[in-house]
């Protein structure tokens, strides 16, 4: 073996790092290279590399803004790519240097698009024009710009891999291998559901050219993952993100708890309802000052859930009947209780007629209001945004965000407490720095956004407590010996039946505190109460969640996230594309889904290696069976591919 | 005078009770050969959701030409559908050897998703496709009890059933497979093909419950037509023990509560909400005494040859 390949990439990262870069070098040519604008339906006014602007608009301004610097950087990127390619073909432990220096040049012409885009837009602001009539707002990079990105970052992580010393750090997010290549095969699945629905959008009045019709294609796939991706670039719609994603986090970790339990819980949705029924009866029935109300309220939300898989789990321990079938049974049952108490203020039995008292008056399927003290605020409300001008900073979580980072950067490194207070340090100093350029001012549109207090103290805390008691608690030491062996389990002296019961109504109590979120936190549509439209389908979702979070706590808050940005974005590809509507979403959730099933193609041998560890300790020629070790392995990984009995 | 009209809401009630029974059997028949050959199959809702779009869909693009043959044709697209549908779970669950509940789960997500982009291209609205003036014929007499073919054909196919699992070599080799696919390969028969069948045949019977709402009941599609009978399905299949005959009683059982909600849920007799809820406790208490012992011992289990 020669020197430089010693520490460079293996020949299969080598491949995937050429070929990356291959695409990326191609599509700087095949691909349009920047946005200047879009007018309302979509349609882009495209810079090409080579060949000059495509205009779809039919506006064709008089003056564009200046994109020469970011052109010519393209050929510098060029070059770094035909660098890439060559490293990666022949190995070399440099990879990531070129790697890196395609990343920055990428980035660096696309902050410059931008520059330009702004003076652009100062310019006619200055001359009066209206912002709304400005198509620059939504310019930028395109695929041919973006594809560079992606193509330096692979052709680092790849040269990393082969190094001794990263090696071990990224092999801990190889479980993270199978939730990314099936979003990236899914992309590809939605990108083609994409171009068979939607034309692409145009104003002009002649037929497109052959050529424009590829660029024009590229473009429209490239408009619309952008736009679903977008709202993590603004405040207001990542807030109505989050807000889409706390209830998902709840359900996901419902999903992730059961999993990890063994069993496979569908019965969030009924979850759901019970915890809202339950939270209902006391924040609205309930005399008690909100001291008490409060927690009360929380409580019986995750009550009612609770109760729900408990008793899937009891039938589970008691006469091993199914849990995929009882908990799907429980969901209809839940929701024809639901709309037996709330869908109507009376009921009929053989001729007589009964009074119900749960219904508000009118039309709607809705209970009364709740308390005031059974309330939850908003989080702008929170910080101190109640009305339009308002102002507050933001810039304490970048402050805990650095703490965070800090803590870990620095773990091991000293014995005695010096790590937190250099955290601690390091976030007062963040907090105190980004004080000012992190000072958001209420408007309209950001405090009608209902992201209530159940995001951060119901359901990140669930996240917490999710991760705290698996990992950290005998008890969640049992859970998970069930899940992983309940013969092996039960053998070592744990309960399994009892495990089974506690793990659905943990699993259960988690969806029940959905209600906190919809029915305390007036999520819906800003009504304090039980109400008919409750979106139970979120519990679903949850599967999908925890599938794609691979039952980690942390992996279910992020992919939450994730969705609920892809759910936000839908909502903007909704407005702005004719044929194609946010149903998009669900397409790509559902073949995230299905590629996870099939673990992304991806063969065991990626997916469940032999533990870097094991290298680590023993003598090379340990006598110690490796398919030992590969077991070992195994059984820390979820194993989904268990009997569903 | 009396008499009369109690026999014509008897009559009625009559009707409903087999339209609320058709799709049930049909698809807990479905649900019955997969099941049977090893593979679980949650995603019945999700294929008669797609079995219904395709018949509208095909219904409604051909009528202008084909005239009456069209729902025919459209009930074959149901079916062609149906299959492919759950091809592509018999891929994920045989080939692939996938969780079984979650491809269903991700086939049932997708029939969320894709129904609402298609409508939208085809008819730009996400909700419901254009209703089709050829729905399928309706045969039988009186008023109330005329029934489309598909009817006629979910109770044929209990018959058939019936004799493909227990008089053909074919419904042997099924039946082996999903009890022991182990022994069933060394008796020289060919697991996999045999689960594809299976889980291929599920999704014509299916598609086919699909195709009976969406042509053979209404006459277009509207979205989440289904509502849940893959579901009640699946538990009629459970409460039937997984015999035809029991899929023939359970979905009996559970047409009858569903025609009741239907026909006395707006009056003052019954509170429809919960009637609904009749089947799912009873397939609960059912699961509770019977489930297990009665469930194909290899169902739910890749199998590794």
């Amino acid at each position: 073996m020669r020197q430089d390949t010693a520490q460079g990439p293996t020949p299969f990262a080598g491949r995937l790092s050429a070929s990356v870069a291959g695409v990326a070098l191609l599509g700087l040519f095949i691909f349009p290279y920047a946005t200047y604008g879009r007018n309302f339906g979509g349609a882009g006014l495209l810079q090409l590399l080579v060949g000059g602007t495509l205009d779809f608009t039919g506006i064709n301004p008089a003056t564009l803004p200046d994109f020469s610097l970011s052109l010519l950087l393209a050929w510098p990127l060029l070059l770094s790519l035909l660098v890439v390619i060559w490293a990666s073909v022949q190995r070399k432990s440099w990879l990531w240097i070129a790697g890196l220096s395609s990343m920055v040049i990428a980035i660096v012409a696309i902050v410059a698009l931008k520059l330009s885009l702004n003076l652009e837009i100062d310019r006619l602001v200055a001359t009066g024009m209206r912002l709304n009539k400005i198509i620059y707002l939504a310019g930028g990079a395109n695929l041919g710009l973006a594809l560079p990105v992606v193509a330096g970052l692979v052709a680092v992580v790849s040269s990393l891999s082969g190094m001794k010393s990263w090696k071990g750090r990224l092999e801990r997010f190889r479980s993270a291998l199978i939730p990314l290549v099936s979003i990236l095969l899914s992309i590809v699945v939605g990108a083609v559901v994409i171009l068979l629905v939607q034309i692409v959008p145009n104003s002009l009045t002649v037929p497109l050219s052959a050529i424009q019709q590829w660029y024009g294609k590229a473009d429209l796939i490239w408009f619309v993952y952008s736009t679903l991706i977008a709202p993590i670039t603004n405040l207001a719609d990542f807030s109505r993100s989050l807000l889409l994603a706390t209830p998902l986090i709840l359900t996901g970790l419902s999903v992730a708890f059961a999993f990890r339990a063994g069993m496979f819980n569908i019965g969030a949705p009924g979850q759901m309802i019970m915890g809202g029924i339950f939270a209902m009866l006391v924040g609205v029935y309930v005399p008690l000052p909100a001291m008490l109300l409060l927690p009360l309220t929380v409580v019986a939300a995750a009550f009612g859930g609770a109760l729900w898989g408990g008793i899937v789990g009891w039938l589970k321990a008691r006469f091993g009947s199914s849990e995929v079938i009882n908990t799907i049974m429980m969901n209809y049952i839940a929701s024809g209780i639901f709309v037996f108490m709330i869908g109507s203020n009376s009921f009929a039995f053989l001729g007589h007629k009964y009074p119900l008292p749960f219904k508000a008056e009118g039309f709607e399927g809705k209970s009364a209001e709740l308390q005031a003290g059974a309330k939850l605020p908003t989080l702008a409300q929170m910080i101190g945004l109640d009305k339009v001008g308002d102002t507050a900073s933001l810039a304490w979580v970048a402050g805990l965000l650095i703490f965070g980072i800090v803590a870990v950067a620095l773990q091991g490194r000293f014995k005695d407490q010096r790590r937190w207070i250099f955290a601690a340090l390091g976030g007062l100093v963040a907090t105190g720095l980004l004080w000012i350029p992190f000072t958001i001012v209420a408007d309209g549109g950001l405090l009608e956004i209902r992201l209530n207090a159940s995001f951060v103290f119901i359901a990140l805390l669930s996240a917490v407590f999710f991760a705290v008691f698996l990992w950290r608690t005998a008890k969640g030491y049992e859970v998970r010996a069930v899940g992983l062996a309940p013969k092996a389990a039960q053998y070592g002296g744990i309960n399994v039946a009892q495990n089974t019961i506690l793990a659905m109504v943990i699993a259960g109590a988690f969806a029940g505190l959905t209600a906190t979120h919809y029915v305390m936190g007036a999520a819906i549509n800003g009504q304090f109460n039980l109400n008919l439209s409750l979106p139970s389908n979120v519990g679903f979702d949850g599967i999908t969640v925890a599938l794609l979070g691979q039952s980690t706590p942390w992996g279910v808050v992020a992919s939450s996230i994730f969705f609920g940005v892809l759910d936000t974005g839908g909502l903007y590809v909704d407005q702005k594309l004719d044929a194609l509507t946010r149903d998009i979403v669900t397409v790509l959730k559902a073949t995230i889904v299905f590629f996870i099933a099939v673990q992304g193609f991806l063969g065991k041998k990626v997916t469940d290696p032999t533990p870097i560890l094991e290298h680590k300790d023993p003598p090379k020629d340990d006598p110690k069976d490796p398919k030992d070790a590969h077991k070992d392995d195994a059984a820390n990984d979820l194993k989904l591919n268990k009997k569903v009995s | 005078m009396e008499d009369g009209g109690n026999s014509v809401i008897l009559l009625t009630f009559l009707g409903t009770f087999v339209r609320s029974t058709t799709p049930l059997l049909l698809a807990s028949l479905g649900g019955l050969y997969s099941e049977r050959s090893g593979v679980v199959n949650i995603a019945l809702e999700g294929i008669i959701i797609f079995g219904a779009l395709a018949a509208a869909v095909v219904t409604q693009l051909t009528e202008a030409s084909l005239g009456d043959a069209a729902p025919w044709l459209g009930w074959l697209a149901g079916m062609v559908v149906g299959a492919f549908v759950a091809w592509i779970h018999a891929i994920a669950s045989i080939k692939y050897k996938a969780n079984q509940v979650i491809s269903g789960t991700a086939i049932n997500l997708l029939a969320i998703g894709v129904p609402g982009v298609l409508l939208n291209a085809l008819y730009n609205s996400s909700s419901e496709s254009k209703s089709v003036d050829h729905a399928l014929p309706l045969w039988g007499f009186g008023d109330s009890l005329r029934f489309s073919p598909p009817v006629y054909f979910a109770f044929v196919m209990v018959i058939v059933t019936w004799y493909v699992m227990y008089k053909t070599p074919f419904g042997l080799r099924l039946r082996a497979t999903g009890e022991h696919p182990k022994a069933a390969a060394s008796m020289g028969v060919n697991v996999y093909t045999i689960r594809y069948t299976g889980v291929i045949l599920s999704g014509v019977l299916a598609g086919s419950a699909g195709v009976f709402l969406s042509i053979g009941f209404l006459s277009s599609f509207t979205r989440n037509i289904s509502a849940g009978l893959g579901f009640i399905a699946l538990a009629a299949l459970i409460f039937g023990k997984w015999t035809p005959l029991g899929c023939l009683l359970a979905t009996l059982l559970f047409g009858f509560f569903r025609a009741l909600s239907v026909q006395y849920g707006g009056t003052d007799v019954l509170p429809s909400s919960l009637v609904e809820t009749l089947p799912f406790i009873f397939t609960i208490i059912a699961l509770a005494f019977t489930g297990k012992s009665q469930a194909p011992k290899a169902v739910g289990q890749p199998y590794e040859g």
